[in-house]
């Protein structure tokens, strides 16, 4: 097990480094650059000029690649042009900013979506399994930035039940209840898709195991029916339903800039976003590779709990 | 696009006034029981802000609090709250008047200007105001071997690129030397890229000056919770007085829309650059206050008069015929905007031409126009970009212009562009790029725009902004001539002569003025918009 | 082609399918016929006449914030985002196919190459990715469409290698490989046609999702180039108008929603009608006890028990049902141990489960008969009832333990369960008791193995255990399935031993199913022989393996082999026995009789008494004639 999670982890390293060369690489290529960005009106060439020449910006790219890589070796992801600050320091708080809300919304998806796996699984092709169904697909085909309007729309300016935006009160928050009120329409938002994909793949892997021989075996041996459900055909079905869930985390790390921008999140995804806008190279190297590190590790992590949950994979 | 700079008069300088200093403090303390009393946990209606502290909206995270290493209106509004300058504009014009500088005297050349200081002005972290930390400011921005230069960038210390010395005389006086005569120095000194630091604070947080920052100002700096908010509170010992406010909140809140929610659901007092559309709505609600001001704004189309159809006085013109204006300030942008009629925004009242007339909406004419230089159903490609400061709602006015145009038999193709992108394009000229291109400037001299972009010698080939190529050897005289005069009914003269000669060549589609906007809660007094599109809350009062 | 025809068919039969079939089909073909309908300009604008409210005159839906008319934008948006929805999952599938084909197909250092780059766009978060592309190459839909396949073409990658790896293991490609033929050849005439189902079906499960992304990309404003519509540019250009004019943007919205939720539905369809688990009709759950659908329920049986009659299992399948049990009657009394035989087919596994109703149903039902059990008529048992006769009362070893065993709990936990699933133990005393019962059937250092997972056990040993669980709750009947086909022969006998051993000593009836009438006299007092659902022959096990009344019977004990007597010719029966739905008029065994005669063929002959405690289904039995 050791020696396994060991070697995942080296192979994370070959896919930072060429998602590290990939973004250098974009940056590059996309017309316009940070002094520009910074200078907006004023971006005549000589400015431009000086400005790149204090930003260290004038050197090859290739000698600014290894800079910045020596750099990160040492545990120094450089500064943010645009926001004068270290790059570590923005793209962590960000990114924890991030996690809250991915994290959120991926318990409430995952919550949400084994349950109604499950029971559309059990109670198939009854009326609950239909309507079940029926609602899944209304999850995975709303447009979540739509679906996120059409809330605040509704909660925060016409019922006023919750703030609009934000992740804390500006003042007198900063608590756990403050945190849920404003977390609550933003982590809903970005849960519907990745719930109603993984009721999709929880209600087909319950299918399959449902009519594996160990579970007419559990009601030979006249197991309570919740039971053979909930326990014996829901850890078989979560074997494979695990690393889905991994790979859903990606959409909902993507899926978080649309939600982010709606809900003025002060998250990474967002920040990514207004970084590329503003040619901030630093700030998107930094900020693509932890999203991707973390990318990473979750998938690791849902390998992980795969094999405690099956024996046969140690 | 921000653009700045003003130049105008000349005149006598000031002395430092003390300012207690009061470094950056237990503000949070403070704030903790005026706002904390505010808000009871997660009860409905969970956004009312604390009175006395007033919760402003802004559009974006500031970059930085170092007024000389930013460049965006949205952290001037912060800035022009924490920092003074040595002159600033009088409360509702672009005209100069003193500040931390109680007069000032300009040589007859115009090459030197010397600032008397006001006496006993000190910084909020307690260190004086005095000439020594004048010199340093400006030591700091414009010499590469000052030892805090490295602090910087400093995206706009060309504004003082004319500026060839700095000394401290004595105590309280600051003398400038220039190269040359350069009559928008002073509006430039107004700019928050002429507001004063704190030598004291810089040389403590270096590099991270911009997070810690100190001034003269009527509100000291608390903190800065990233992405989140930016505190100031009143200055108790501010020169003149220390404002009404107990504190200021500014929230960045990118998306107009969630802007426009928190201002309905209560969680922010101010907001500015209200989206046109939901004007009307705040205006007929009690609950608001709608405040309008028109500054020296303009919004307009590039033509590329190098090559194509454009090269053509008369498409010039027929494009400009051929726009209705009208429908677009009154209907695209809700009456947010006036129509312009030249290069000159009418804010700058002492050089505006009144005489000039708007171009009027009239397809035939634009069509007459067309036939007769033989471009009829000419391809053209118009870039348009995605957002941008001052750019109104350009992908609505550029599909607007589109259909306008189409509508005179030009084939009109968009490309829209994200906004840095745009300028990468826009910006080095569009030859072998595009015939039209939407742009907007904000400025703070009649000066600036035009001698930045419409002068020959300001092609993009040589530094400068004119990205159509205009060339016109009168304008370029005019232009140099108000630069070095000193006298404002001259430069006035001088600059109506050009507007008109601009407005007949049409290098551009001369399109609105904007009147900048901003919401308030009934709740708030005193709130007054500045032409210079800063926001100054020293007199504003909350209940 | 029957199977797409079938696949059609399907298709039909699914309702909400159906529906998104017919509303897709809508949208498309107002899409489609844009150029044709009396609509205005969507590009020209009308700034006087902006925002109008839905349903003012000339506009049904109403104009947008530059006055072009809503209605007239959704049908040639709707065009647009459809059109780059289906290029875009188009071009991802080839790309990712193929590059799924070739990694998969390779192996080794290729694959790992290729998935190390997929992993590396994975890794990307998806929108930076788009947002990436689109800044490289510029705005406008082509890039966008570019953008979203670039995006997706990981996703098919994956999918495609996974199956491609399975089918390159394969015969029929090693064959090709034999024979020759060039790496191209093989991978495009011999795997690809066999992904390609899966391409199709991932394919209908993603457009759905890339419209969803064209949109999302049009919403950030780097899809259409403006004037042209597209839905997720309407709803970027209306949502700065949320709070004062809500329908120009919720009118998109709710057509991207609806767009994309009947190509979903119609997904959902193909997909059940293309995948073969679906096709097959596996993916049914069964419940937790058998359907019973029964007219009547005949006389109760009196005796302590176990009486079957008449008892009818049917299964449906494809619309048809087939009858796996066409009237079975048997009994077992307190304590007795009854072999049930018969080929495979033959209903005898179905007759077991059916005893408790733990048939699969669906597609399973029982429609006629009664099981009594100690008085009690199984079939009108409430599911609670059942379930604590199970495992308690009566209790159940199957044929495979790998399979039956859960792989996921140890051995001890299930051995546990089944004491605890009756009788209100402690989990210590459970544990305890369980370690006791494995000590009971021999399993060396059963203390050690209780903490182990069935994968870790030898065949032996996990029947071993599976015995200890049926015995738990010490049973009044076990039946036992098959208990000894899936282990070696000399283990075969141990268990046996052992389960003759236990049941001996506790007084335990056995209903023991088999195909080997060679286990069936060490273990069985009485036999009774199944054939295409019926019992044929029923006897005590001497008489009817010494002298077999029923030419089947016979047959069944010819194949035994006999220790001592290598010479002995094993003699099997000739043909296979008969479908359920193809059953002959006659004897279900006539066609493979040696013995048949004309009157064989008329009608089915019922069981009748050959003797003392003898029966058989024979016109002219071949022993005991009474």
């Amino acid at each position: 097990m050791g020696a396994y999670i060991l070697k995942r982890l080296a192979l994370t390293v070959p896919i930072l480094v060429g998602l590290s060369i990939v973004v250098f690489a974009m940056m590059a290529l996309i017309p316009g650059d940070p002094a520009t960005a910074i200078l907006g009106a004023y971006a005549t060439p000589e400015n431009v000029e000086r400005l790149n020449r204090q930003l260290g910006l004038d050197r090859p790219l290739v000698a600014q690649y290894f800079t910045w890589a020596g750099n990160l070796l040492q545990g120094d992801m450089g500064r943010s042009f645009a926001l004068n600050r270290p790059v570590a320091d923005e793209v962590f708080e960000r990114f924890g900013a991030t996690l809250v809300l991915a994290g959120a919304a991926l318990v409430l998806a995952s919550a949400l979506g084994l349950l109604a796996g499950i029971i559309s699984a059990v109670r198939q092709f009854g009326w609950t399994d239909r309507a079940l169904t029926l609602l899944v697909l209304v999850g995975v085909s709303t447009p979540s930035f739509w679906l996120g309007l059409l809330l605040i729309m509704l909660f925060a300016v016409e019922l006023r039940w919750l703030p609009a935006s934000g992740m804390f009160a500006i003042y007198g928050g900063g608590d756990l209840p403050d945190l849920l009120a404003h977390l609550a329409m933003p982590a809903v938002t970005l849960a519907v898709v990745a719930a109603g994909v993984i009721a999709r793949l929880t209600r087909t892997a319950m299918l399959e195991v449902l009519r594996q021989d160990c579970i007419s075996t559990a009601r030979a041996k006249g197991v309570a029916e919740r039971r053979v459900i909930y326990v014996h055909a829901f850890k078989a079905a979560l074997v494979s339903v695990i690393p889905l869930i991994g790979v859903q985390a990606g959409f909902v790390l993507g899926g978080a800039v649309y939600v982010e921008t709606v809900f003025q999140w002060p998250g990474v995804g967002r920040m990514l976003v207004d970084a590329i806008a503003r040619r901030d190279l630093l700030l998107v190297q930094g900020g693509v590779l932890v999203v991707a590190a973390f990318y990473v590790l979750f998938n690791l992590l849902a390998d992980v709990a795969q094999t405690l949950v099956d024996p046969r994979l140690r | 696009m921000t653009c700045r700079r003003s130049a105008l008069g000349a005149a006598p300088v000031p002395a430092p006034t003390p300012v207690p200093a009061t470094a950056p403090a237990p503000a949070t303390a403070l704030l903790g029981a005026a706002l904390a009393a505010a808000l009871s946990v997660a009860a409905p209606a969970p956004a009312q802000t604390p009175p006395g502290v007033l919760v402003v909206a802004q559009i974006a995270e500031p970059q930085s609090l170092d007024p000389h290493a930013v460049t965006a209106v949205n952290d001037f509004r912060i800035l022009m709250n924490i920092y003074e300058g040595l002159v600033r504009y009088a409360p509702g014009t672009l005209e100069v008047e003193p500040a931390l500088a109680e007069s000032w005297d300009v040589s007859d050349d115009g090459l030197v200007y010397e600032f008397a200081l006001r006496e006993g002005v000190s910084f909020h972290d307690g260190a004086p105001l005095d000439a020594e930390a004048v010199v340093f400011n400006f030591e700091r921005m414009l010499d590469e071997d000052h030892p805090y230069h490295d602090t910087g960038p400093f995206p706009l210390s060309f504004f003082f690129s004319a500026v060839e010395s700095v000394e401290a005389v004595d105590p309280l006086t600051v003398r400038f030397t220039l190269e040359a005569p350069y009559a928008p120095f002073l509006s430039n000194l107004a700019y928050p890229t002429g507001l004063i630091v704190s030598p004291a604070a810089v040389g403590a947080h270096e590099e991270d000056f911009g997070r810690n920052p100190s001034g003269a100002g009527p509100f000291r700096f608390v903190e800065w919770v990233s992405n989140n908010r930016v505190v100031i509170e009143a200055n108790p010992d501010y020169r003149d007085g220390p404002p009404d406010l107990e504190a200021v909140v500014f929230r960045p809140i990118t998306d107009a829309n969630t802007r426009v929610a928190e201002m309905l659901s209560g969680g922010v007092d101010v907001m500015v650059e209200v989206p046109p559309d939901n004007l009307a709505m705040f205006e007929d609600d009690p609950r608001f206050d709608v405040h309008e001001q028109a500054g020296p704004h303009l919004w307009f189309l590039i033509l590329n008069t190098r090559e194509g159809p454009m090269a053509d006085r008369r498409v010039r013109q027929a494009v400009n015929y051929a726009i209705d204006k009208t429908a677009l300030v009154e209907n695209v942008l809700s009456g947010t905007a006036e129509v312009a009629a030249g290069p000159t925004p009418p804010a700058f009242g002492w050089a505006y031409n009144e005489a000039l007339e708007p171009y009027p909406f009239d397809p035939d004419k634009a069509r007459a126009l067309l036939a007769e230089a033989g471009h009829e159903g000419a391809e053209l490609t118009f870039y348009v970009t995605e957002g941008g400061s001052g750019m109104l709602d350009p992908v609505a006015m550029g599909a607007a212009i589109q259909a306008d145009l189409v509508r005179v038999g030009l084939d009109v193709t968009i490309e829209t562009y994200e906004w840095n992108t745009f300028l990468g394009r826009v910006n080095p000229g569009l030859e072998g790029k595009a015939d039209l291109a939407q742009m907007a400037w904000m400025t703070n001299d009649p000066d600036t725009l035009p001698y930045l972009a419409l002068r020959s010698e300001a092609t993009p080939e040589q530094g400068g902004f004119n990205s159509g190529y205009y060339a016109n050897p009168e304008v370029d005289r005019l232009l140099e001539d108000a630069r070095r005069s000193t006298d404002q009914d001259e430069r006035a003269r001088l600059y109506r002569e050009m507007q008109a000669i601009v407005q007949e060549d049409a290098p551009w589609a001369f399109i609105a003025n904007w009147k900048q906007n901003a919401v308030t809660s009934a709740k708030v007094a005193g709130f007054e918009l500045q032409p210079s599109f800063f926001l100054l809350l020293r007199d504003v009062t909350k209940n | 082609m029957s199977g797409l025809r079938a696949a059609m068919a399907q298709l039909a039969r699914n309702r909400l399918a159906a529906v998104g079939l017919a509303l897709c089909a809508a949208i498309a073909l107002v899409a489609l016929a844009a150029p044709l309908l009396p609509l205005p300009d969507p590009n020209a604008t009308a700034p006087a006449d902006r925002l109008l409210r839905p349903g003012a005159p000339g506009h049904p839906l109403g104009t947008d914030h530059l006055g072009r008319d809503i209605l007239s934008r959704l049908v040639w948006g709707a065009r647009v985002s459809i059109a780059v929805g289906l290029s875009a999952t188009a071009i991802a599938a080839a790309a990712g196919s193929l590059i799924g084909l070739v990694a998969g197909y390779a192996g080794g250092r290729v694959d790992g190459a290729l998935m190390r780059a997929i992993d590396v766009v994975m890794a990307f978060p998806y929108i930076l990715l788009a947002l990436g592309v689109v800044a490289v190459l510029g705005p406008g839909l082509m890039n966008a469409l570019f953008a979203i396949a670039v995006v997706n073409v990981p996703f098919f990658a994956r999918t495609i290698r996974g199956v491609t790896l399975g089918l390159s293991r394969r015969e029929f490609v090693e064959a090709a490989r034999l024979s020759g033929a060039s790496h191209a050849t093989i991978l495009f005439s011999e795997v690809a046609p066999n992904v390609a189902p899966v391409i199709v079906v991932t394919m209908s499960t993603t457009v759905g999702w890339m419209i969803l992304e064209t949109a999302g990309l049009s919403f950030l404003g780097l899809g259409a180039q403006p004037p042209q519509a597209d839905l997720g540019a309407m709803l970027g250009e209306g949502r700065g108008l949320l709070f004062t004019a809500p329908h120009v943007s919720v009118i998109p919205g709710v057509v991207i929603f609806a767009l994309v939720m009947s190509i979903n539905l119609l997904g959902d369809g193909v997909r059940d009608a293309l995948d073969p688990r679906l096709k097959a009709g596996a993916l049914a759950a069964p419940g937790a006890a058998t359907a019973v659908r029964r007219s009547g329920a005949g006389e109760p049986a009196k005796g302590e028990g176990l009486a079957v009659s008449g008892l009818v299992t049917e299964f449906a399948s494809g619309g048809r049902s087939l009858r796996a049990l066409d009237g079975v009657d048997f009994a077992v009394a307190p304590g007795e141990r009854l072999a049930l035989v018969g080929e495979s087919g033959s209903g005898k596994s179905v007759a077991a489960l059916s005893l408790t109703r733990l048939v699969p149903s669906p597609p399973g039902a029982i429609t006629a008969g009664r099981v009594d059990f100690a008085g009690e008529d199984l079939l009108a048992a409430a599911p609670e009832r059942l379930r604590r006769l199970r495992g308690d009362r009566v209790a159940y070893i199957f044929q495979d333990p790998l399979t039956t065993l859960h792989p996921l709990f140890t051995v001890g936990a299930q051995v546990a369960e089944a004491l605890r699933a009756h009788a209100p133990l402690g989990r210590k005393a459970a544990r305890e008791k369980a370690a006791e019962l494995l000590e009971m059937v021999r399993i060396p250092a059963a203390r050690r193995r209780l903490d182990a997972y069935p994968h870790e056990l030898s065949g032996g040993m996990r029947q071993r255990a599976c015995i200890a669980m049926a015995l738990a709750n010490d049973p009044a009947l076990l039946i036992a399935d098959e208990p000894t086909t899936a282990l070696d022969v000399t283990v075969q006998a141990q268990v046996l031993d052992l389960m003759r051993g236990l049941a001996e000593a506790r007084g335990t009836a056995v209903l023991f199913i088999t195909h080997d009438f060679g286990v069936v006299s060490a273990l069985c007092d009485r036999v009774a022989v199944m054939y295409a659902g019926r019992i044929v022959e029923s006897g005590p096990t001497a008489q009817v393996l010494a002298d077999p009344a029923h030419p089947y019977t016979a047959g069944l004990i010819a194949c035994v082999p006999v220790l001592g007597r290598p010479d002995r010719a094993l003699a099997a029966i000739e043909g296979l026995p008969p479908a359920p739905d193809a059953l002959p008029p006659g004897c279900p065994f006539a066609p493979r009789c040696p013995h048949v005669e004309a009157r064989c063929e008329a009608a089915r002959p019922p069981l009748a008494p050959v003797g003392e405690g003898r029966a058989a289904a024979c016109v002219k039995p071949l022993a005991g004639a009474a």
